[in-house]
């Protein structure tokens, strides 16, 4: 399939099909790595870093490259990102709420 | 063709980019913050078992493991099925889109079967806080890969009938980001909910 040498559209500026199966293999991998971390004792804190750096890593691949946003038009990012930021308000709101609040704290 | 399939499929519209196309990247934008509101709430309830079996004692991570790396191949064969129609391959099609339907399908039965052992080992959705939160978290995304999967299924069923030509490509298109939309919301579940500990 990728030895074809075929190529996505090239009205739409997509990447070859080749690039789909190293960007997959590159997913593989990191998957690979988060689970071992998950596995390997060290401290807490770093830790969550490094999943959440290489989560971050795998879904900025997906949104870039299987979802074509790195290729499409720039004005596409708007609507996603403000969800994402929205989002991460939305935990930084009700995190801030509960611990402010001492009653409704979780343990 | 192709340049001809694009003139006709193209609207005029202000911004440059057709008006579904735009919808479709307003409609997962909304999706964020509807999974950010069930991602927050798991967040800050995990650690209320009350009693009930605590998460992380129930997970099986090399499970789980392998079911995040089906839901993660099936972005690949969804973005190959995009791919296929573009070029006008109508069998490569087919394959890509029924392996995508195939490996979902994988995915959920993956999702069903863990359900089982939680529930035996006594996490369940009235357990408690947290198993609440959960349950409603990874079901509403197991919701979401169903409804993915019909959608690829009846393009497979279209194109069968010789109703997805090239032309249709963007139906496709929307479709698969739909596909991969899923796929990142897991990438985010997996990690703060499985892999990243609970605070002690």
């Amino acid at each position: 399939m990728a030895a074809g040498g075929t190529t996505a559209t090239k009205e739409h500026g997509h990447p070859k099909e080749r690039v789909y199966v190293i960007v997959a293999l590159w997913l593989a991998l990191i998957t690979g790595a988060e689970i071992t971390i998950s596995y390997i004792k060290m401290p807490d804190p770093a830790k969550i870093v490094a999943l959440v750096l290489l989560s971050v890593i795998k879904f900025a691949a997906v949104v870039g490259y299987f979802m074509h946003l790195k290729f499409d038009n720039p004005t596409l990012r708007k609507p996603f990102i403000t969800g994402i930021i929205l989002a991460g308000a939305l935990y930084t709101i009700v995190l801030m709420a509960f611990t402010l609040h001492s009653n409704a704290a979780p343990k | 063709m192709a340049q001809q399939a694009t003139t006709v499929e193209v609207h005029q519209t202000s911004t440059g980019i057709e008006n579904t196309k735009l919808a479709m990247w307003v409609f997962l934008g909304s999706e964020c913050l509807l999974f950010g509101a069930l991602i927050s709430v798991f967040l800050l309830y995990r650690n209320h078992a009350l009693g009930g079996a605590r998460l992380h004692d129930v997970y099986d991570i090399p499970f789980t493991s392998v079911s995040s790396f089906v839901l993660l191949m099936s972005s690949l064969t969804m973005v190959l099925a995009l791919a296929a129609i573009q070029r006008g391959d109508q069998h490569r099609l087919r394959t890509w889109l029924l392996a995508t339907a195939l490996l979902g399908m994988t995915f959920i039965s993956g999702q069903v079967y863990e359900f089982t052992i939680f529930v035996h080992k006594g996490f369940t959705v009235h357990s408690s806080v947290a198993g609440a939160s959960f349950f409603i978290l990874t079901s509403f995304h197991g919701a979401h890969v169903t409804v993915g999967i019909l959608m690829l299924l009846s393009l497979f069923g279209m194109s069968t009938r010789g109703m997805l030509p090239q032309e249709k490509a963007t139906a496709v298109e929307y479709i698969g980001l739909y596909w991969h939309f899923v796929d990142i919301v897991w990438i985010v579940i997996f990690t703060l909910v499985y892999l990243i500990p609970a605070p002690k």
